[in-house]
């Protein structure tokens, strides 16, 4: 196993791609996501189809959002579980290995948060007018971000666990996500009723701030786990 | 047990003794919080306003050196004391046909107590715009500060519950120092391998769950008194009451495992990180956004109270005792942590 910034990131590419790969091969994981995602928002249809007010809407768009990020990310150490494991742990710089996943958490997130959007947007439509589509989606994606890089962060502790992993990673990261939610329903709702960039507009910052700072400090302390 | 931990340890309890006795003990200033009737028509009228804090009068009688005054824009009001009691003052006046502002802030100068001050205290409906008619006018007598001696100072909504500065704050500050410890165990650690930290890691952050806890009780005591609502959407609130959670985590995910050296390599790691969300939601994303909480211009602690000389007499001790108390409870379950270990490891 060598080191140095460009192997990293070339390992990181590696891991990402390998993920990619892997749930397309076993459609299953993909398609139960998007499963869960549309008929969550199925359900939000039926609940509000004669239209919603923006902080119904809010609140909706990011339980489904929220429980779609749990679905997707829960299992992103699952396969480290076993004997691939032990082969990473001779081959892979664990640096390398968050990276991969943080960058193929990311990816996954940004589809999701164009597949849930779009879903809401299709069924519920939007809640009124004057909506900010752009912040709407720029809330949606760096909100969504901030959650899963976040997600794997506690995934990655919770899939050390011998026994209930999956259920320690919602417990533990529901609490993590609040703040996150709390920015990001706050953003959304405001776009939703057209308020303007410059007030929002530091909301984007401190998610973005935070994704960096919980992306950091996964990756300083993922070796430890790694090791053990 | 050496001369330096009977020191500090019994040093802590008669500081916190100290704190509770002064605490409650000392008089508050006085302060006017409340006038009838609230809405006023030019004409005669008699006005009732009460206060708390220190008494102006032993008891109900002379109204001699008192003098109520109303405050009109710039101009000023005069008014004629029928009674004076230990919280209460009853005036005559009669309301000017036409005044400034229909905004009457009203002072109150006592001898004993110096001036009372109540902002937009009464409102006055159907006067016209214009000066005050010399008739009605007063003229400010000569301001007095006499030494109200060893009191708290009178905060408008915050009153008596000034007190809880004493505990609240003191709390938070010990939770953050022995979470602190929590985090350098931790970081020791993921350095060392050594249980010994970790038998510190999970003292401190049980320790400190215990004084988030009670700075959440107090806090939310605070709150109800003060905003009126038991818990408000709030930067600060959020940010403690996720930081209680994301502690309270890290005592599951312990639950969670059997084998010691995976259970202390994983609640290190999962410390650390707790930590540094703790700096983030209590100290800096506060600060950048709008909070309810004293200091939203960039200190949530405790400098916008303008603490006065015998609040930080007491104040100080306060942090000190409830430090000290703090760490001597992370002492404690510290020597449990160890002496289970060495009884499961035999």
């Amino acid at each position: 196993m060598d080191t140095g910034f460009h192997s990293t990131v070339r390992t990181a590419r590696t891991v990402a791609a390998m993920e990619w790969t892997l749930e397309w091969r076993q459609g299953h994981q993909l398609a139960s996501v998007g499963l869960f995602a549309l008929s969550s928002v199925y359900v939000a249809f039926q609940a509000a189809s004669r239209g919603t007010a923006p902080e119904a809407w809010t609140a909706m768009l990011w339980l489904v959002y929220l429980f779609s990020g749990f679905t997707a990310v829960g299992r992103l150490f699952d396969r480290e579980r076993s004997a691939t494991r032990r082969y990473l742990q001779w081959t892979v710089e664990p640096l390398g290995l968050m990276l991969g996943k943080l960058l193929h958490a990311i990816l996954t997130t940004t589809a999701l948060s164009a597949i849930v959007l779009g879903a809401f947007v299709l069924f519920l439509g939007w809640p009124g007018e004057g909506v900010r589509t752009s912040l709407v989606v720029l809330a949606a994606w760096l909100g969504g971000v901030s959650m899963t890089t976040t997600l794997v962060f506690v995934t990655a502790v919770a899939s050390q666990v011998q026994s209930g992993g999956s259920t320690l990673a919602a417990i533990l990261g529901l609490p993590l996500l609040l703040p996150q939610l709390i920015l990001a329903t706050r953003m959304t709702t405001g776009a939703l009723q057209g308020t303007p960039w410059s007030i929002l507009g530091e909301i984007p910052l401190f998610l973005a701030a935070l994704s960096a700072g919980t992306s950091v400090m996964a990756c300083i302390l993922f070796p430890y786990i790694w090791r053990a | 047990m050496s001369n330096w931990n009977v020191l500090w340890k019994f040093g802590g309890i008669l500081l916190l003794a100290y704190v509770i006795v002064v605490g409650f003990g000392t008089p508050l200033q006085p302060g006017l919080v409340e006038a009838s009737p609230d809405r006023l028509v030019p004409g005669p009228v008699t006005l009732e306003l009460h206060a708390v804090g220190q008494p102006f009068a032993d008891e109900v009688g002379s109204t001699d050196g008192h003098r109520l005054i109303l405050r009109s824009g710039t101009d000023l009001i005069d008014t004629r004391l029928i009674e004076v009691a230990p919280h209460r003052v009853q005036a005559e006046v009669t309301i000017p046909e036409q005044m400034p502002s229909p905004a009457l802030d009203a002072f109150l100068f006592t001898p004993a107590t110096g001036t009372l001050f109540l902002g937009n205290a009464f409102f006055v409906e159907g006067a016209g715009s214009g000066p005050v008619a010399d008739e009605f006018k007063a003229k400010a007598p000569d301001e007095r500060s006499p030494d109200l001696g060893f009191s708290f100072p009178y905060q408008p909504n915050i009153m008596e519950s000034i007190r809880n500065l004493l505990w609240h704050v003191p709390m938070w500050f010990a939770m953050f120092f022995v979470m602190g410890i929590g985090f350098v165990a931790s970081l020791m650690q993921l350095r060392t391998d050594r249980i010994e930290w970790d038998h510190r890691g999970e003292a401190a952050v049980r320790t400190g769950l215990v004084f988030g806890l009670l700075g959440l009780a107090t806090g939310s005591l605070w709150a109800r008194w003060t905003w009126g609502a038991w818990w408000v959407s709030d930067p600060q609130l959020n940010g403690a009451l996720v930081t209680v959670l994301l502690y309270t985590g890290y005592l599951i995910l312990r639950a969670a495992m059997s084998d010691d050296e995976r259970v202390g390599r994983l609640s290190a790691v999962y410390n650390v990180f707790a930590f540094v969300m703790l700096v983030i939601l209590l100290m800096v994303l506060p600060r950048y956004t709008e909070s309810l909480h004293p200091g939203k211009d960039g200190n949530p602690g405790f400098n916008s109270y303008d603490l006065d000389n015998s609040l930080r007499a007491v104040f100080y001790p306060a942090v000190i005792g409830w430090g000290a108390l703090c760490y001597w409870m992370y002492t404690l379950r510290l020597r449990m942590n160890r002496a289970e270990h060495r009884l499961l490891t035999k």
